[in-house]
């Protein structure tokens, strides 16, 4: 079942329009599509190390020439932790390296 | 196709982790911006309209805003979502459940109306409501069990917290709990007090054959579950000498709640105690702000009607006496003015008078 069948409601009604948080509704739907993809490369990363663990299991692979062996538990917990600290700080809107700041706009240089 | 067991589970780690930063990082930063922005326009805000002047055109605040709803919203219904999970596996689910359609604990009344407002809006983003479905119980409590992140594995120890408050102001022998859900608030009452009996009700049936379930593997035999509506239980007057119910009021419109507040007063026995644990009214106005908003996002329309309820007052003129409306801490340290996003938690207790 895909879920896009998940209902929007118990009435069976048609979708109601979704709340609206940023000045242009674009940024809302942009935002929706990031978290989507944001979610499939944390499914795929968990992933991909389930697969490195298993072959390294049966010999197919060498975990310790890998960079990062699969680790079980709270090393996992703490790698999600920063995949999402690494995701979501450019919510925060600062800079990481000093520099001109505010609105980005050539409109009135009219001149160059 | 189906969702794997094991990417559903990366994916909802993800958004755990993700609602973490939320309550976290993002929240302390919404929140120094405020202040900021109060200490620079030399402002002194009283009122949740004075907060969203200041707060709303921010662009963190609709990054915060936003997470907040969308969050919640790929937990239930994304494509790593609960709701799809337990769809794609509902036959094998509800195996889990068969012994409870027979269990003694349990009465279910498949001819009750649900309520209008109770079918109107789906709370917490649950596509269908808690009672809608057969599997919708399990959906419930699986996601029950992250409502909120900091918590992690102690969530359930706030129930406990709760019960042993509620047992410093004596040992109750006939125990109502309102809209009790999967049974999670009930079934600390029925461990806590083994020679009391535990009655708890609610609306929907997929929540009571948890609750059933749930007290089957632990061979509670002091407790039992009833579907039934809080705002009118059917059971008979002053049958209890404890009421009590956790994050149920806030769900239910003001009319019903007085209904509720009623009916509490009517099945309690004389010198009998109502005991709920639930929001209430934050003093500060950001705190207030967010308490409200997070209701309207979380599709929990009536939270902000509660919080500006006159309680004291009401039950007061209800005839209920010795009304005490308290915070409540639900971890060790929780304060109001933490650096991270937390519900107002408050525990609301009155007593129905020794002579009536």
């Amino acid at each position: 079942m895909s879920e896009r069948e998940v209902s929007p409601g118990s009435r069976g009604e048609t979708p109601r329009p979704e709340q609206v948080f940023f000045e242009d509704p674009a940024l809302d739907r942009m935002m929706g599509v990031l978290l989507s993809l944001a979610t499939e490369h944390c499914v795929l990363r968990d992933r991909l190390r389930a697969i490195e663990s298993q072959l390294a299991d049966s010999g197919a692979l060498d975990a310790q020439a890998l960079d990062a062996a699969f680790v079980a538990g709270p090393e996992d917990r703490k790698d999600t932790a920063a995949f999402v600290e690494a995701l979501m700080r450019p919510l925060l809107g600062l800079q990481q390296a000093s520099g001109a700041t505010g609105a980005f706009s050539l409109a009135r240089r009219r001149k160059s | 196709m189906e969702t794997s067991e094991r990417a559903f589970q990366a994916a909802q780690a993800f958004l755990l982790a993700a609602k973490g930063f939320w309550t976290t990082t993002l929240y302390d930063r919404l929140r120094a911006e405020y202040l900021q922005q109060c200490a620079d326009q030399d402002r002194q805000p009283e009122t949740v309209a004075d907060v969203a002047e200041i707060v709303e055109g921010s662009t963190t605040y609709r990054y915060f805003a936003w997470l907040e709803r969308h969050l919640q919203s790929a937990k239930y219904a994304g494509r790593y979502g609960l709701v799809p999970f337990y769809r794609q596996r509902q036959a094998q689910a509800l195996e889990t459940l068969d012994a409870s359609a027979q269990d003694a604990r349990l009465a279910l009344d498949p001819g009750l109306d649900m309520p209008a407002y109770y079918m109107a809006t789906d709370i917490h983003q649950h596509p269908g409501g808690v009672w809608s479905e057969p599997t919708a119980g399990l959906v419930y409590e699986h996601g029950a069990r992250t409502t909120t992140p900091l918590l992690g594995g102690a969530h359930a120890d706030l129930h406990t917290r709760f019960t042993e408050q509620v047992a410093a102001g004596g040992t109750p022998s006939r125990v109502l709990d309102m809209a009790c859900g999967f049974g999670k608030s009930t079934l600390p009452f029925a461990r806590r007090f083994p020679d009391a009996s535990v009655l708890g009700i609610d609306l929907a049936a997929p929540c009571l054959r948890v609750a059933v379930k749930t007290a089957g593997d632990e061979a509670l035999g002091n407790t039992r579950f009833q579907q039934g509506n809080a705002a009118g239980s059917g059971t008979d007057g002053g049958a209890f000498d404890l009421v009590t119910s956790t994050m149920f009021l806030h769900e239910v419109p003001p009319k019903v709640l007085d209904e509720v507040l009623d009916e509490c007063f009517r099945v309690l026995e004389p010198g009998g105690r109502m005991v709920h644990l639930d929001f209430w009214h934050l003093p500060d106005p950001f705190g207030r702000f967010l308490h409200y908003g997070h209701g309207r996002r979380n599709n929990e329309p009536y939270m902000q009607p509660l919080a500006e309820l006159d309680l004291p007052r009401i039950l007061a003129q209800k005839g209920f006496v010795d009304i005490d409306i308290k915070p409540f801490n639900e971890v060790d340290g929780a304060v109001p003015d933490a650096s991270v996003w937390r519900f107002p938690w408050t525990v609301i207790s009155a007593r129905k008078p020794t002579e009536v």
